[in-house]
């Protein structure tokens, strides 16, 4: 059975290994086993703190196999911008109306803003063959909305995730980014990759109001190819895209600064961890239980601490007050009989 | 001979004759008899002075007085901007820099300015084909900087001239199609023609309304930056030999440069003087040194070219040259050197 779970120390040297793979300038989560260690560290006295505001703590999630190897990864920043400003493009439209000539039409324009600084950011999620995965990867990236349902002082009301841009190939294997070709790199004179390995994907850097543009950015000037990649994510992000628009998230507002991916974002009263979640009593499941039509949950700890989700196949819920469970997702989840939990459908 | 002459009531045929073979780029001289009637008309009341200075049009057309026919035309506005909005793109700096990274970018941006309201013009400058050669297109051109030095007091404190900006064999703004287009939705020519036609609030509706990195247009489009028309060149050096430079501002459509001077600096206000008129046969003829001499009346401003010298402050021109003028002997005249370097 798999189980998300919080992250312990002992998860460094498998995150270290699970990192290892993962295509650079793509996924967001640390490369190097000291930055894997700092966010472990990070994560587990963020866990621990008494929190009144979200401010810099970030939760990083595991997702573990039966057999207890870890099979992916996912974190959720109490805010974004803890650490300095974090910077976006928010995608403006501008009326061009000319009574006179009759003209009307509409121009885009990308701002560099700051809105996202306060929102939570959902980052570095990353499942081992991604393209295998089914319904583990929902589960992993979905149940850190769960946590945010469950302990909501510890986040904003709005939530974002910023997915990695298209890129294509060029000769030499280098991942080469349109976008960034039009806009990032006549202000920072170097490959994107490069920029991104020194800033560490980071968008909170203050290097970046020092030098991407102050002034709007019309995207008509742009060339075919930049306007093009605009919103488009990665093939490797697709799936972290369909599962957070199942969840509730809206592209289209905001895209990314370097690469020109799209940045999904949300107020939580349209995430359905929120709006969606049934908090009922787990019960023991008698055998039989559980078989039969119904659906897929996911099932989340309703603790402030020590969180756990699974995945369930059960009788629909929506009507009940409690939910069986087998001895295997009790001990998978840490609770006993009559504890609460939340409950979300797949 | 050829004079330069305030225009007249009964010049209109003549001047759409001109303007009919002026072509794109030149928006204030479109074949439009209601437009150039009503243009003329202001341009009399302006040498009348019957309307108020900062209104005023002073339209000059040159005269092949032997055949009596006009073979070249030109203008001095004495206020841009204060009906319509004058735009310009002010070409401006911003830096990029980062210690952090070792980067230091040095952007060049578009502003779109009305910093050059309330200055003065020159204008529609057009030479019939068949009369360029010699000093003529000077005569022409500089007749307008005699009228300055000799009225300065009517005009603003700033000169300046629009000059075409680089276009296509075919006619077309490169700087046009990577930006106005995409603002405007229409072609070069039409944006053109509503300028013209004084349907400028267009302009203020639709153009970008934050600076642009010029990084972001094609190399074609940024290459026209500043650039003038082919044609435009011999037009530009001249009046940059007269005092005008180019200072960063460029046309909003074609991204022609606009030169400007203080009227103060011109070589027509430092260097011109008053002579007094002698009926005589030129005895101070210096061939390949040509002078230009302006009468002194605002209504019936006159300018020709000659070979004279003026010597303590007296000037003799052939009874011809004198008659040209609609001088006498003993009026005063205005005088400059047709070439800076004299």
């Amino acid at each position: 059975m798999f189980v998300v779970r919080a992250v312990q120390f002992a998860d460094v040297a498998p995150l270290t290994a699970l990192a290892a793979v993962a295509t650079p300038g793509v996924h967001t989560l640390p490369k190097t086993h000291e930055a894997i260690q700092r966010a472990v560290e990070h994560s587990i006295a963020s866990f621990a703190a008494q929190v009144d505001l979200p401010s810099e703590e970030s939760y990083m999630f595991v997702l573990e196999a039966g057999d207890g190897s870890l099979c992916g990864t996912a974190s959720i920043a109490a805010t974004a911008g803890s650490q300095g400003t974090f910077f976006a493009f928010r995608n403006d439209v501008i009326q061009q109306v000319s009574r006179d000539l009759n003209i009307s039409h509409s121009v885009h324009a990308l701002t560099l803003c700051s809105d996202l600084t306060g929102h939570s950011q959902l980052s570095s999620f990353y499942v081992r063959d991604w393209g295998e995965a089914g319904h583990e990867a929902a589960l992993l990236s979905r149940a850190r909305l769960l946590f945010a349902a469950a302990a909501p002082h510890r986040f904003s009301d709005r939530f974002f995730a910023s997915l990695a841009g298209v890129t294509e190939t060029v000769n030499d294997g280098e991942a080469r980014s349109p976008f960034w070709e039009a806009l990032g790199r006549k202000f920072f004179h170097m490959d994107f990759l490069e920029v991104e390995r020194l800033i560490e994907g980071a968008r909170n850097r203050s290097l970046i109001i020092e030098l991407m543009p102050h002034y709007p950015v019309y995207v008509p000037l742009l060339p075919g190819e930049a306007q093009a990649a605009m919103g488009q994510v990665h093939s490797e992000g697709e799936l972290p895209f369909r599962i957070l628009s199942d969840e509730g998230f809206e592209p289209d507002e905001f895209i990314d600064i370097f690469d020109g991916g799209p940045i999904l974002q949300a107020h939580k009263n349209s995430l359905r961890a929120f709006s969606s979640s049934l908090r009922l009593r787990a019960v023991e499941a008698a055998s039989g239980d559980n078989d039969g039509a119904g659906a897929n949950y996911l099932v989340a700890t309703a603790r402030g601490e020590n969180f756990r989700a699974v995945l369930l196949h059960s009788p629909l819920l929506e009507q009940r007050d409690e939910v069986a469970l087998s001895a295997e997702a009790m001990r998978a989840l840490d609770i006993a009989s009559g504890d609460p939990v939340l409950c979300v459908r797949l | 001979m050829l004079v330069v002459r305030a225009i007249q009531q009964n010049d209109l045929d003549g001047l759409l004759d001109l303007a009919g073979r002026v072509g794109g780029g030149m928006t204030t001289l479109k074949a439009d008899r209601a437009m150039l009637g009503n243009r003329v008309d202001v341009a009399c009341a302006s040498f009348a002075e019957t309307i108020p200075p900062e209104q005023r049009d002073y339209l000059f057309v040159m005269e092949d007085v032997a055949k009596g026919a006009m073979v070249g035309v030109c203008a001095i506005k004495s206020a841009v901007g204060l009906e319509e909005p004058f735009y310009n793109y002010r070409i401006g700096t911003l830096v990029h820099s980062s210690k952090e990274l070792n980067v230091f970018s040095r952007m060049e941006t578009l502003y779109l300015s009305n910093d050059l309201t309330g200055c003065s013009e020159l204008c529609s400058l057009f030479l019939h084909p068949d009369y360029r050669s010699g000093n003529n297109g000077k005569l022409l051109s500089k007749s307008r900087l005699l009228f300055i030095a000799q009225f300065p007091h009517l005009f603003g404190e700033k000169l300046i001239a629009e000059m075409r900006g680089f276009l296509r064999p075919d006619g077309s703004s490169p700087f046009w199609d990577s930006l106005g287009q995409h603002f405007f939705q229409m072609e070069f020519e039409r944006a053109d023609d509503l300028t013209s036609l004084g349907k400028k609030s267009f302009i203020a509706e639709l153009m970008p309304r934050h600076p642009l990195y010029i990084d972001y247009l094609p190399q074609e489009a940024q290459d026209a930056v500043g650039k003038v028309h082919v044609a435009t060149a011999p037009a530009r050096r001249l009046l940059e030999q007269e005092g005008m430079y180019y200072e960063g501002y460029v046309d909003i459509f074609d991204a022609g440069p606009v030169l400007q001077a203080r009227v103060s600096e011109l070589r027509a206000l430092r260097d011109s003087a008053l002579a007094l008129l002698d009926a005589a046969a030129p005895r101070h003829a210096e061939a390949g040194k040509p002078l230009l001499v302006a009468n002194t009346q605002l209504g019936d401003f006159r300018v020709i070219a000659c070979d004279s010298r003026p010597t303590q402050g007296r000037l003799s021109l052939s009874a011809e040259q004198i008659e040209l003028l609609h001088a006498k002997a003993g009026d005063a005249v205005r005088t400059l050197s047709m070439n800076s370097n004299q």
